[in-house]
């Protein structure tokens, strides 16, 4: 994993009255073991992917509390785990990342939220939109309200973070449906502090067995005819028992100001936005104190009608703060409102961006234009436009001095990574054959979208590559390649790309890149992890898998070897025979590599062991400066420097500091008949005494042959 | 409503340079120092070497236990950002240019350095972006800034950029906390700690400019030519130096003497026609065949250098590995005209020009990896006798009729046809895509124009463009695309 948690375990270990110093993801998996938990699972991804790796690593911990802790293969399974709340009263909760978690989780979360739950069962759903954001830009709401569970938008700070985690489960149980606790990435990632209470064993737990299972209980079934009474109670029994807890608890936050007329309802998540606009508005202060009054949604989904008709009536206008599109809450204050009779103005995505995140920007145009509109009490609106007017100015002026075109630095593949020769293969067959149509996945090698590659006609989700090219083969002349992760090829595409395309006979190429972990959510491990021992796989071999399914053209081939990967490739496309051609691209990620070879270095050279480390050169004189070499590989290490010889202007490529020396700079020199100017230097340390003799000998003659070739 | 506001301190940074680690080392010393504080990022996939940010907001004094702490912001905003602190130029800019630098409030403390973007590098010439413009930028944009290569920093005290920075924050003394909060932040969190400290004090002491940087040494050429400097005019005398020791190395005295008679028709022209002939030729005559590639390889001081970058210590020993995989061009480059022009029918018959090759890796700090270079250099009498010599010779004078007969028209066109001959250059397929480039334009605007006796008076500007499209993409479709639309010159004269 790429990332240790030593020192996050024992912050989780605190009891009553503790300080919990970290980060907000961190602090909701303390939150669950302060809840009782029986059990936690999920599958990876940012901005969540630390509540599972932490836990994971903390093996000691989790067998005292009698916790029981799945990597699940995707997100379907480990929604599926939460079956366990639906017969037992055991809490437990799962993670994974945002809306394309769900999506793959929604079979089963239906299944679940339509029979209830007895123990409290929580989803912990990074919400992944706005700047940084990696995916598809959807909201949870939407599932939220169609599946009948109830969705949690705490303020982002640590203490409210984990109250609304142990309140969570409560409503939860209270009225018998799963929740999910919607965190966007910055609140995910916020370094904070909150005080900790002691962790709580489940009832139920891995140490303290039920000695019976569940007594059979038709009711507890999704198989009709129970699912009619199921959905019945959903709207009879729980929505009612969830609005009451939430009043009863006080779960929403309510917050006077002395602007009687006006109000804001607001998604908890972006309450620290808006205190700090109305901050630097003049409209309050940094510790909270507004001048509107607020009502703050911590449980956005079910609204408690009453407490939003409280909340507007007498008031002139009222602002609906809600992220994302379509606005659901919105909609539904305006039914609420109109069935009440209530005439006050509601303002929402008419001043507000219909989509994107609800940055500092936004947020002062809606709320001057709110003000402007509604007339309030007391408030001189030209000192209000002139300080709101700042902001803007400032950002103009900024793009007023930027006379330069900067083009964006997105991610990349990171020095020495495996895949990019895979992509520098594919680039040199495209020159070769013409265009192909790439079907890209989810994963590290999504980066070949962006140049120098830029390949890829489409990503569809994670694992679907082969699939979503499945009816553009036959409508091609030239055959398809698919992209696949290991992460993507267990987590869904093995079934879903793999095993449709072989009954339904298809064609095509599938590249699958087998680097031995989910390496763009921090190296998990997968099935067919080797844990860093030898070459046994901790659970399946994709190889083996892919054969056992009935794959009958299959190649294995070193990434870095991008002669032969081309060779390979240009057979898959050109090759007679029908079906399925996989290629699975072997080479352990990179990142990986290095913190382990670092520190068996270390460990060898303290015992006086030989150590090799390789990294490559450019001679300057050679280069010619078209950087051919780097439109083949991109790498952060290859770059370029100003020429030193006078006669020429153009600059030379130069290899950085960065580079790990793993031969691809070489092996494209090689395949792309490219110029001779690199070379590879390995510096040896601690040789034996044989190695030291040889290179003695070697270097005093060619010292003194080299002599004679200096330059007059 | 309480007084003091918190500062804000806004980081820019790329995946995999330790600004996560940056930020949590301000936010536990500001712990360290009961300050209310709150920090948050956005990396995601953008830790894998994209741009990044981590976002601060901190309370500059310890409040009572009990009493509300501020609720701060997770979202930087334009024009209030109090330090903002940046690992590479381009992204300072980058966040000058969204109003997160202001002159009325922001700190900035920028490394000077560059991680050139993936378009800079991707560029067939020079794609960079110009460093004047980044650092007027960055110069209009703050109240005060502190602007070093950090990255030079870092590597000279042995530690990560991070580092670096963290002292630089710690100079400027606006955010409360001091060099020794920091020291104590950096042990406690255990990591690295010797190198990290080296890393903040060097950081610090840049930032005070208690530390000068290194200048740059300059390459003083030293080497003279009587004949040069009596004849042709001052402003060349750099590059004849350098092509003459250039050329006498690459083949002998006699060679070089054949340079100056060649430059010897424009010593009297206009002063930049001169230095783009005196440049070009020097380039022509240098071709790149292997035998120049081994004179390079077998250099003492390459091996030297090469020590240097590797970071080997005397005791270490160096293994050095070439990479060579002379083509059907490169072998018959080196053969006579006959043999040459047989086996260049051949490949080409069966389509073995592009992609044959003998791939080979030569471990050059071997004896007998070294010799078969050693000797390979030593081949170079044999080259006049080579096809490629004949081919190139002749296509030098070529060339320079081509720019003698323009210079009586328009010395400006003229310089502008001889700096055509950066287009040749290289080994392999870079070297027969320019070849083809070179005489494409040729052939389909400068003969043209030279043939009529008269150069239109846009005909330099156009040729200027006509070599830019020639490396815009290496496919040849932009170059294909401008003389298609420029047609033949006469047509668009009579127009």
């Amino acid at each position: 994993m790429e990332r240790s948690f030593h020192k996050e375990i024992e912050q989780l270990r605190q009891g009553d009255n503790g300080k919990f110093q970290g980060e907000g993801i961190l602090a909701v998996t303390k939150a669950l073991l302060q809840s009782g938990v029986g059990y936690v699972g999920g599958y990876q991804g940012a901005p969540v992917s630390h509540l599972l790796d932490v836990l994971v690593q903390a093996k000691d911990l989790m067998g005292e509390l009698g916790v029981h802790v799945e990597a699940n293969s995707n997100e379907a399974s480990a929604a599926a785990m939460l079956g366990a709340s639906i017969n037992y009263p055991i809490r437990g909760a799962v993670t994974w990342k945002s809306i394309v978690g769900t999506n793959v989780a929604s079979d089963a979360l239906s299944n679940l939220a339509s029979p209830g739950v007895k123990g409290g069962a929580m989803i912990v759903s990074g919400e992944d939109t706005g700047e940084g954001a990696s995916v598809i830009q959807e909201r949870t709401h939407a599932f939220a309200m169609k599946s009948s569970m109830w969705l949690l938008d705490p303020r982002p700070n640590l203490q409210s973070m984990v109250d609304m985690v142990e309140n969570g489960f409560q409503l939860s149980e209270v009225s018998n449906t799963p929740v999910i606790l919607a965190l966007r990435i910055r609140a995910c990632h916020v370094q904070g502090d909150f005080t900790t209470k002691n962790n709580k064993k489940s009832p139920i737990n891995t140490i303290d067995k039920l000695d019976d299972p569940a007594a059979f209980e038709y009711d507890r079934l999704a198989h009709p005819p129970a699912t009619y009474a199921q959905e019945k109670k959903k709207v009879e029994e729980r929505l009612p028992a969830a609005q009451k807890f939430i009043v009863d608890r006080e779960l929403n936050e309510f917050f006077d100001g002395r602007f009687n007329n006006l109000g804001i309802i607001l998604q908890g998540g972006l309450y620290n936005t808006l205190v700090n606009r109305l901050n630097i508005l003049g409209l309050g202060d940094q510790l909270g104190n507004s001048d509107i009054p607020l009502m703050v949604l911590n449980v956005t989904h079910p609204l408690a009608p009453e407490q939003i008709t409280d909340f507007c009536a007498g008031k002139d206008g009222v602002l609906v703060m809600e992220e994302g599109n379509p606005e659901f809450i919105e909609h539904q204050v305006h039914t609420l409102l109109r069935k009440a009779d209530i005439q006050t103005k509601i303002f929402g995505k008419d001043v507000f961006p219909t989509s994107g995140e609800y940055n500092a920007e936004a947020v002062t145009n809606a709320l001057v234009d709110f003000l402007g509109d509604v007339e309030p009490l007391a408030i001189d609106l030209e000192a209000l436009r002139n300080k709101a007017a700042k902001l803007l100015n400032d950002k103009a002026s900024g793009q007023e001095i930027m006379d330069i075109a900067l083009p964006p630095r997105p991610p990349g593949f990171c020095t020495g990574c495996p895949e990019r020769p895979v992509f520098t293969a594919l680039k040199m067959l495209r020159e070769e054959i013409g265009d192909i149509h790439v079907a890209a996945d989810i994963g590290c090698h999504a980066f070949a979208t962006y140049a120098p590659f830029s390949m890829g006609n489409s990503i569809l989700g994670y694992g679907m590559g082969l699939a979503s090219a499945s009816a553009v083969g036959p409508m091609l002349k030239k055959r398809t390649i698919s992209i696949m992760g290991d992460g993507g090829f267990w987590h869904n595409g093995l079934q879903t790309g793999v095993l449709s395309n072989l009954f339904n006979e298809g064609d095509g190429v599938l590249i699958i890149m087998q680097n031995g972990y989910a390496s763009a959510t921090g190296q998990q491990y997968i099935p067919s992890s080797t844990a860093g021992s030898d070459t046994t796989p901790m659970t399946s071999e994709i190889e083996q898998t892919l054969k056992a399914l009935g794959v009958k053209w299959l190649r294995t081939v070193r990434t870095y070897g991008v002669s032969r990967m081309l060779e390979t490739l240009r057979e898959a496309m050109t090759t007679e025979q029908k079906g399925l051609k996989v290629i699975i691209a072997d080479s352990e990620c990179m990142l990986a590599r290095q913190r382990r070879i670092k520190g068996e270095n270390a460990e060898k050279l303290k015992r006086g062991a030989e150590v090799t480390i390789p990294r490559f050169g450019v001679d300057e004189e050679i280069c010619t400066g078209d950087h051919s070499c780097i439109r083949l590989s991109g790498c952060p290490s290859l770059s370029i420097k100003d020429n030193s010889d006078p006669l020429r202007d153009e600059p030379v490529t130069q290899v950085i500091e960065s580079c790990v020396g793993c031969g691809l700079c070489g092996e494209i020199a090689h395949a792309a008949q490219l110029c001779p100017s690199f070379y590879q230097a390995e510096r040896v340390q601690n040789g034996g005494a044989l190695t030291k003799m040889m290179a003695g000998v070697r270097s005093s003659v060619i010292g003194w042959l080299a002599g004679s070739e200096r330059p007059q | 409503m309480s007084e003091t506001q918190p500062v804000k301190i806004l980081i820019c940074a790329m995946g995999g340079e330790g600004g996560g680690v940056l930020m949590n080392w301000i936010v536990n010393a500001a712990w360290a120092k009961g300050y209310p504080v709150q920090a948050t990022s956005v990396p995601g996939v953008a830790q894998r070497t994209g741009a990044t940010t981590y976002y601060i907001e901190m309370l500059p004094e310890a409040i009572a236990p009990g009493a509300p702490e501020p609720i701060f912001a997770l979202i930087p905003t334009a024009g209030e950002v109090d330090v903002l602190v940046a690992t590479e130029a381009a992204e300072a800019a980058r966040a000058a240019g969204n109003g997160l630098i202001t002159p009325d409030r922001t700190h900035l403390i920028a490394s000077t350095s560059r991680v050139l973007l993936m378009p800079e590098k991707m560029a067939m010439e020079d794609g960079r972006l110009d460093n004047d413009k980044l650092a007027a930028i960055l110069d209009k944009s703050a109240q005060k800034s502190v602007l070093f290569d950090a990255n030079q920093a870092a590597q000279e005290a042995g530690a990560i950029v991070n580092a670096v920075m963290l002292g630089a924050v710690a100079a400027t003394g606006v955010i409360g906390i001091e060099l020794d909060d920091f020291i104590a932040a950096i042990k406690q969190e255990g990591k690295a700690v010797s190198s990290n400290i080296a890393g903040l004090n060097k950081g610090f002491a840049l930032a005070k400019g208690e530390a000068e940087e290194a200048p740059e040494a300059d390459n003083v050429v030293s080497l003279s030519e009587q004949r040069a400097k009596n004849d042709f005019p001052e402003n060349v005398q750099p590059i004849l130096q350098h092509a003459l020791r250039r050329l006498n190395n690459y083949q002998n005295t006699a060679y070089a003497e054949n340079y100056l008679a060649r430059l010897e028709n424009f010593k009297d022209s206009d002063p930049e026609l001169l230095v783009s002939v005196a440049k070009q030729l020097a380039l022509r005559m240098s071709y790149e065949d292997i035998i120049r590639v081994a004179q390079v390889k077998v250099r003492a001081e390459r091996f030297e250098r090469i020590k240097g970058e590797a970071k080997a210590a005397p005791e270490d020993v160096l293994i050095v590995t070439d990479f060579f995989k002379p083509g059907i061009a490169e072998i018959s480059d080196m053969l006579p005209t006959g043999l040459a022009k047989s086996l260049i029918a051949w490949g080409e018959k069966n389509g073995k020009m592009e992609f044959y090759g003998i791939g080979m890796e030569v471990k050059t700090t071997t004896i007998t990896g070294f010799l078969k270079l050693w000797f390979l250099a030593k081949l170079k009498w044999w080259r006049p006798h080579s096809h490629r010599w004949q081919v190139e010779q002749a296509n030098i004078d070529d060339w320079l009729d081509m720019v003698d007969s323009a210079a009586t028209l328009n010395a400006n066109f003229a310089a502008e046809i001889a700096e055509l001959a950066r287009l040749v250059k290289g080994y392999g397929s870079t070297h027969r895509r320019g070849l083809r480039n070179f005489s494409r334009i040729v052939e389909e605007y400068v003969r043209p124009v030279l043939t009529a006796g008269s150069v239109p008076s846009d005909a330099t500007e156009k040729l200027r463009d006509i070599r830019d499209a020639a490396t815009k993409d290496p496919e040849g479709s932009a170059l294909g695309e401008l003389l298609a639309k420029i047609g033949s010159p006469g047509t668009l004269a009579a127009e």
